[in-house]
């Protein structure tokens, strides 16, 4: 008996012997990789230029037919760079009324001007929040030495907000024509002389496109696997196809994705992630499924200095996809009333017209359509949107009449109930949680209202995940768990019972 | 029946008199633009009034061409006065303003124009110099601005007037898109074009373009030595003609000029030099055994001279050689020049020892008062027959068993 008892004490100290020796070696070959982490020589110097583009307003430049020295494409580049960086600097000088960075775009006479316009306004609390969103320079005059142009830029639409002493005092978009004198001062071209011709208000109203008969049955999807970031790296476009399929043959005809700002590269967007978009789209297309695409997911700035990227970004993303089948709508925003405390709500509307308004200068035959959070917030903008969607996760007692209630503000326009659903998840979190069954049963009392009000609809989700961003629901466990089982299928990849209401009685 | 068409037209104006007065009383309750005015001179007092029964809460959104601003009004006998601060009121351009706080938003326009006298010339030419003949220009570019900065306005008349040597121009354009520019053309002569401008009165400083010789023509060259034999020593320095371009203008200072000398084996030697007054000279050593060169010169991509043909005497007919120190040390000399003087120091004298018509070394030495010495140490020509080959001012001498011991 002691034998044994003097065997396993030896077996015990041998083995964590080895566990602290296997232990310390893990932990110095950690340092050692930690440390040899970033040692690549060619990154020794910081040689890699580190350049975001910050402001990309539409620019269009007019044929190139100017008096004096004929033109080059480089030096109208650099023309080009410095002239719009002057507008972004006078913004940035305008909004915060210091006049840092003026001396390299404006000549000296010039800049006077500026100074004045800044000093004034700090001295009466003004501030303007200004950009501009599209230019159509014309090159009138280039001098022989290459030193001197003067263009006009027309049409430029100029989006400014004024506020005096932190509160809004004005808003306007206008539209002006102006003539600018440039000189090339030390590698710099500096506005000389500005003048503004022409000015007016600026309307820009999109079309209304007619959807009443829209006809939605459909599901807000993401991959099991990569909620929130489908065209990340582990896009595999064959889990879709099958999804797609399940979507399909559950009855449902439509679904809603997102896609997410940075990740798309906001200004510049990425052409691999375009590609992996239209993969999505195509086959959608082919297995009869609309598409409501959800753009800016995870963009929460809306300041006016961003537009000209916001822009820039939507364009992209519109203009490349206006003539695909495959989509219903675009959908411009996710609960951007959430927004509302933080951002200010005349700074969130502003954006939000000003998007409705590009993507439907874009796309003249597709919706547009913003997914709110709740019914409150649903008849914002109902002008500006083809179709007014909602989101709902209140008590479902009450979806009847506040459905009918909207449909009595809103009469011209479809409806649709953008996301709905419940969370089957009760454990330690959350014990007074539901059940896979009351979700059922939830499922199975939402769509008796639906069909009874002929409600189009899209309900969240296909799938319980596994793991959910920090981005999405926050850090909290409790909250975390009870995104992971909104779900139709759990995270087996089996069929809850809810399964069987996903889109009939 | 006419009193009674009259009655009725009476009836109908006045009712139409009542109809287009009517408004005007309704407005009077609200806010109204009453300054007539829609366009400005530069620095003018500018104030935008509105009539109001009373001070309500208001401002003025204003934008020029730089920026724009909130404006505070004054409220005297039902009028809101909206004074445009003075740094806007100085820029010329559009102004576009908005009534802000009103139910009907009032907005409108009205437009800065430059004053129209000139406070400065701003005058830019370039490029600097141009080429002689009629085809090169300069640019000069005009942009007149009266006191506030401000170009004035298109169709302005600017006179351009150009001087050169006793000749004198003076022209007019207009100015458009804000400056006003004319291109002025060289003559057929180089020299100094002088140019000033002038608008409504006040003249630009005086800017200058220096009118440079176009590309030259073809030209010519002599050379100069001072005695025509191959010593190795002297030099001859070649000369081109006066360069000058088709107009006859000497080309400038510094034209780099490239001469090439080919020998009888068809080298090339290469020298240069760049012009003073038109002319180049570039010099040449003189070879140092008999030789015949064809000169020609070049200035690279645009001219080139005549072939001359030189032919150098042979200065040493023979030298000597002698063996001693058991072979080992060989002098050779004295050598003689033309005169049977010794040859200036630095004639190169190279030896070749070969065995079995293989080279072993060749050594090669300049002379000292006309006589080189080759030593053979012992350690690199161990004791053996050799044979030893002398050459000197393009003459060879075989020496075909020589034994070292």
């Amino acid at each position: 008996m002691v034998k044994t008892n003097k065997n396993i004490l030896r077996s015990i100290l041998i083995l964590s012997y080895l566990a602290v020796i296997a232990f310390l070696v893990f932990g110095a070959s950690a340092i050692f990789s930690y440390l040899n982490t970033g040692a690549d020589r060619s990154k020794m110097l910081h040689t890699e230029i580190k350049k975001e583009a910050k402001y990309l307003p539409k620019i269009v430049w007019d044929s190139i037919s100017n008096e004096g020295r004929p033109m080059d494409l480089q030096t109208l580049n650099s023309l080009e760079k410095d002239y719009l960086d002057a507008w972004y600097v006078k913004h940035i000088c305008y909004l915060t009324n210091t006049t840092t960075g003026l001396e390299d775009y404006y000549t000296e006479n010039a800049r006077k001007n500026l100074f004045s316009f800044i000093e004034a306004n700090k001295k009466e609390g003004i501030h303007i929040e200004a950009t501009t969103l599209e230019h159509h320079p014309n090159l009138d005059f280039f001098s022989e030495d290459g030193q001197l142009a003067v263009l006009t830029d027309t049409n430029v639409v100029e989006y400014k907000t004024l506020y005096k002493k932190d509160s809004l005092a004005f808003e306007t978009i206008e539209i002006s024509n102006y003539k600018v004198t440039l000189l090339l001062e030390d590698g710099f071209w500096r506005i000389r002389h500005l003048v503004k011709e022409h000015s007016e208000n600026y309307q820009d109203k999109g079309e209304p496109i007619d959807v009443s008969n829209i006809n939605i049955k459909g599901i807000n999807y993401y991959p099991q696997n990569t909620p929130w970031d489908m065209f990340g790296e582990a896009f595999s476009i064959k889990t879709i196809l099958n999804d797609f399929r399940i979507i399909k043959n559950a009855g449902l005809n439509t679904i809603r994705i997102f896609i997410q700002y940075e990740d798309f590269g906001k200004g510049n967007v990425k052409p691999e992630k375009l590609e992996k978009l239209k993969k999505v789209l195509d086959l959608a297309e082919a297995e009869q499924l609309k598409v409501v695409v959800t753009l800016f997911d995870f963009y929460g700035d809306y300041s006016v200095l961003d537009y000209t990227i916001n822009q820039r970004h939507a364009e992209t993303i519109v203009s490349t996809f206006k003539n695909h089948n495959a989509i219903i709508a675009w959908d411009i925003k996710n609960e951007p009333n959430l927004d509302f405390d933080s951002r200010g709500k005349n700074k969130v509307l502003a954006w939000l017209k000003h998007m409705i308004n590009l993507v439907k200068s874009i796309d003249k035959t597709h919706a547009v359509t913003i997914g709110w959070s709740n019914a409150e917030s649903a008849t914002i903008l109902k002008n500006e949107l083809d179709f007014v969607s909602f989101h709902y996760y209140e008590n479902l007692d009450n979806l009847d009449t506040t459905y009918k209630n909207l449909k009595s503000m809103i009469t011209d326009k479809p409806v649709v109930l953008g996301e709905f659903g419940l969370s089957s998840y009760s454990g330690i979190w959350n014990f007074y949680g539901e059940s896979e069954k009351t979700q059922a049963e939830y499922y199975k009392k939402a769509q008796h209202i639906i069909s009874k009000n002929n409600i189009p609809f899209m309900s969240w989700t296909l799938y319980d995940f596994n793991k959910i961003p920090k981005e999405v629901v926050g850090r909290l466990p409790w909250r975390k768990r009870t995104q992971e089982h909104f779900g139709f299928i759990n995270q087996k990849g089996e069929t809850k019972p809810a399964f069987k209401y996903i889109s009939k009685l | 029946m006419r009193l009674k068409g009259i009655y009725i037209l009476g009836f109908c104006l006045a009712f139409a008199s009542f109809v287009t007065f009517n408004p005007n009383r309704v407005n009077q309750q609200s806010i109204e633009l009453i300054t007539s005015d829609s366009i400005f001179e530069a620095g003018s007092k500018m104030v935008l009034k509105f009539s109001s029964s009373k001070l309500i809460p208001s401002q003025l959104y204003c934008s020029n061409s730089f920026g724009s601003t909130l404006i505070n009004p004054t409220f005297n006998n039902q009028v809101l006065s909206f004074v445009i601060p003075s740094f806007m009121a100085k820029n010329a351009g559009v102004v576009n303003w908005n009534f802000i706080n009103t139910k009907n938003p009032i907005s409108g326009n009205f437009k800065i124009v430059p004053k129209q006298e000139v406070a400065k010339m701003e005058s830019y030419l370039g490029p600097p110099s141009i080429e002689a003949g009629g085809s090169d220009f300069a640019m000069l570019v005009v942009i007149p601005t009266d006191a506030f900065d401000n170009a004035l306005k298109d169709s302005t008349e600017v006179s351009i007037n150009h001087q050169f040597l006793n000749f004198e121009k003076n022209e007019t354009v207009l100015t458009n898109n804000l400056i006003a520019y004319k291109n002025i053309y060289s003559y057929e002569k180089t020299g100094r074009i002088l140019v000033s401008s002038f608008c409504l009165g006040e003249n630009s400083k005086e800017h200058d373009i220096n009118v440079m010789a176009a590309i030259p023509t073809n030209f010519v060259i002599e050379s100069s030595r001072h005695h025509e034999y191959a010593d190795g020593n002297q030099i001859t320095t070649f000369y081109t003609s006066v360069l000058k371009d088709r107009f006859n203008n000497t080309v400038n200072d510094g034209t780099y000029v490239e001469f090439y000398i080919t020998n009888t084996q068809g080298n090339i030697l290469k020298t240069s030099g760049t012009t003073i007054n038109g002319i180049a000279n570039a010099k040449m050593i003189h070879p140092d055994h008999e030789e015949l060169w064809n000169i020609k010169a070049f200035i690279p991509g645009m001219a080139e001279s005549n072939t001359l043909i030189l032919n150098y005497k042979k200065v040493i007919t023979d030298f000597e050689v002698a063996f001693s120190e058991n072979h080992r040390q060989i002098t050779v000399g004295p050598l003689q020049s033309f005169m049977n003087q010794m040859i200036p120091d630095g004639l190169q004298v190279t030896t070749s020892i070969l065995i079995n018509n293989k080279i072993v070394n060749n050594i090669s030495k300049t002379s000292q008062n006309g006589f080189v010495k080759f030593n053979l140490s012992t350690d690199e020509f161990p004791n053996n027959t050799y044979e030893i080959r002398i050459q000197a001012a393009g003459i060879e001498k075989n020496f075909k068993t020589i034994k070292l011991w």
